[in-house]
């Protein structure tokens, strides 16, 4: 943009206030279309997204999840207390799914109505699930960006702390915690942030390791912004595609996570319920022929595991720059 | 390699010594025991009781005998909800259980995931890759505890093939399902990395190499592709361990196995620390144990790290 470049290439232009203004409009051009490339990565990202049609499958499910969870419980003709006395004697021939007594999910062992169950189990499945997911990934990649960010020794003890936590089956977490705090729900999402503190943090790492010595970041320090400001404004911003790409996956390992430990008995208890914990009720008593108190519970969690699947892969597709 | 294995040890020693005192630490200052019941029990009694366990002393006093019992007489205490047991016995019962079917767990994911990915690769968008893929997602959807009621259902009541639970000293139908449940999620994860691995493998420069030479397909794949294809697939191995000891915690409450994770399952709602404690420290070794194998296994097969081991 100044004299002494343009100078330096007279054969590009001859004329030197010419070749000043080209290559100030060429740089502004450039800043322009980098301007644009940069905005339209998310606007890239969203319609490659919807392009995949198996993404947006999954994606009217779980949207159909959330409906029944958040209204499901409009249409229950039963509360979620309420003992059905008149088939309490003979579930297993009277107590399946039928529309004209109002229990359309059957009831379960006790004679309580398992729609009503199913919702209140989707509920805190996907509470549990999402908040313990999203609040992970953040936590996760927070250490990570600063393990990636500052090296050195604060990098050496927060990997030292990832690999102790790998390898501890998240197993003991759950029965000594349970055995030191009890259980609620809020307990169950604690100990699950606890335990899956470092999901996204080896991706994170790397990627602020590559990032930190790009010249944007060499130009943010030069201005003397604070590391906090740099990570935050700088770094954090070029590398959220990652992070939701792990949100994405971390989701359905915390919903699964959950319910195994509620299936075992040590996660969610009565009186509340979760998928997990409808499974393990239906699992102990098929024997007896009651299978819709195994099958409605274990066909809202394969629903939901699926379309959150397909709704990651699409989400890989559309951000992953490698997969371009 | 032996010195190696030593150094690993050395070095695992700090965090297993960290989680017990973490562990006992919060065990004991948890609210209630397992001498808390509906009904409490006369003061002197209790002290009675407390003092048989050694539970009057100061807390650093207990912590130091039960480490001292650990390390010398390899001693984890005595139960303190079943009076007549202590965790040794405990552990005696149900350890080799849940080792057993473990064991053949692994054998089934490696010995079926690993052929499955390599057609899967050799053959691509077959018949076999698709059925791999099917599978892949089957196992996100139906992790082992659904699946394990879906094929009791399918084999026990529907079929009647094959017992619905118990052990039965190990006779072979009993392994079986608690085997395949527990390793069927594994088993689709394996198969893809093998498939992904061999497909940069073989599209490695030396693959062609060994092609331009006239080599046989045959010897290509065994002498040349077949170990670095496996080394992700033996890194892979070292999650999967720690997965399979949580599962087979599960395994073992759902299939009435008698093994240890029924025991430790039961100890926690009767909060009978010594027990849960015990058996903490014993999956937190079979982990370290476990890794260590997956290491060195990656070692011998990996010369790279080997000349790093020496």
């Amino acid at each position: 943009m100044t004299n002494t470049q343009t100078t330096d290439s007279p054969e590009n232009h001859p004329r030197t206030a010419f070749g000043a203004r080209r290559q100030f409009e060429q740089a502004e051009l450039a800043a322009a279309e980098e301007m644009i490339t940069n905005r339209s990565f998310w606007a890239d990202a969203r319609r490659r997204f919807f392009k995949n049609r198996m993404a947006m499958i999954g994606c009217v499910f779980l949207l159909a999840i959330f409906l029944f969870a958040i209204f499901g419980g409009l249409f229950a003709q039963y509360n979620i207390e309420e003992i059905d006395w008149s088939l309490l004697g003979n579930v297993e021939t009277e107590g399946g799914p039928r529309l004209d007594n109002g229990h359309w999910f059957g009831v379960d062992e006790l004679g309580r109505d398992l729609y009503a169950r199913v919702v209140q189990g989707t509920r805190v499945s996907l509470m549990v699930g999402f908040l313990a997911g999203v609040a992970a990934v953040l936590i996760g990649s927070c250490f990570g960006a600063i393990a990636g960010y500052y090296g050195g020794r604060t990098d050496q003890i927060i990997m030292a702390a990832y690999n102790i936590t790998l390898s501890i089956p998240y197993i003991i977490f759950f029965v000594v915690w349970q055995a030191f705090f009890g259980r609620s729900v809020t307990q169950m999402i604690l100990v699950m942030i606890l335990i899956n503190w470092t999901a996204g943090l080896l991706i994170t790492r790397g990627q602020v390791m590559t990032l930190k010595n790009r010249e944007f970041v060499d130009a943010a320090r030069m201005m003397g912004l604070s590391d906090f400001k740099i990570i935050a404004r700088h770094i954090l911003p070029n590398m959220l595609w990652v992070i939701v790409i792990y949100t994405s996956i971390t989701i359905p390992d915390a919903i699964m996570m959950e319910s195994l430990v509620s299936f075992l008995g040590v996660g969610i208890q009565e009186p509340q319920t979760s998928w997990g914990a409808l499974i393990s009720e239906g699992a102990s008593t098929m024997t007896y022929g009651t299978l819709w108190q195994l099958l409605f519970p274990a066909l809202f969690f394969a629903v939901n595991q699926i379309s959150l699947y397909y709704i990651g892969d699409g989400l890989r597709d559309a951000l992953d720059p490698k997969e371009r | 390699m032996l010195q190696y294995t030593f150094r690993r040890t050395i070095a695992v020693l700090p965090t297993i010594l960290c989680l017990i005192v973490i562990c006992f630490f919060l065990m004991r200052l948890a609210p209630g025991g397992p001498f808390t019941s509906e009904r409490p029990l006369p003061p002197a009694i209790m002290a009675n009781v407390l003092e048989r366990y050694g539970l009057d002393q100061p807390l650093y006093v207990q912590l130091f005998t039960y480490l001292k019992n650990i390390f010398f007489n390899f001693d984890f205490g005595p139960s303190f909800a079943q009076r007549d047991r202590d965790v040794n016995d405990i552990i005696a019962a149900g350890f080799p259980v849940t080792l057993t079917y473990g064991f053949w767990s692994a054998v089934f994911v490696l010995v079926l995931g690993i052929p499955l990915g390599v057609i899967a690769a050799l053959r691509q968008n077959s018949f076999w890759d698709y059925v791999m893929t099917g599978f892949a997602i089957f196992s996100q959807i139906f992790p082992n505890f659904v699946l394990a009621p879906l094929m009791v259902l399918t084999f026990t009541l529907a079929l009647g093939l094959l017992p619905g639970g118990g052990w039965n000293g190990g006779q072979w139908e009993y392994v079986v399902m608690p085997a395949v449940a527990l390793g069927t999620s594994y088993l689709a994860n394996v198969a893809r990395i093998t498939r992904s691995s061999l497909l940069e493998v073989l599209g490695s420069p030396y693959i062609r190499t060994a092609r331009a030479k006239g080599l046989p397909e045959r010897t290509i794949m065994i002498r040349h592709a077949l170990k670095p294809t496996l080394l992700p697939v033996i890194s892979y191995m070292s999650p999967v361990f720690v997965y399979m000891i949580t599962g087979s915690v599960f395994i073992d409450v759902f299939f009435s196995t008698g093994g240890i994770g029924q025991s430790f399952i039961d100890a926690a709602y009767t909060r009978d620390y010594s027990v849960i404690l015990g058996l903490a420290i014993l999956y937190s070794v079979l982990t370290f144990v476990l890794n260590l194998a997956v290491d060195l296994a990656y070692a011998a097969i990996d010369p790279k790290v080997r000349s790093g081991l020496k």
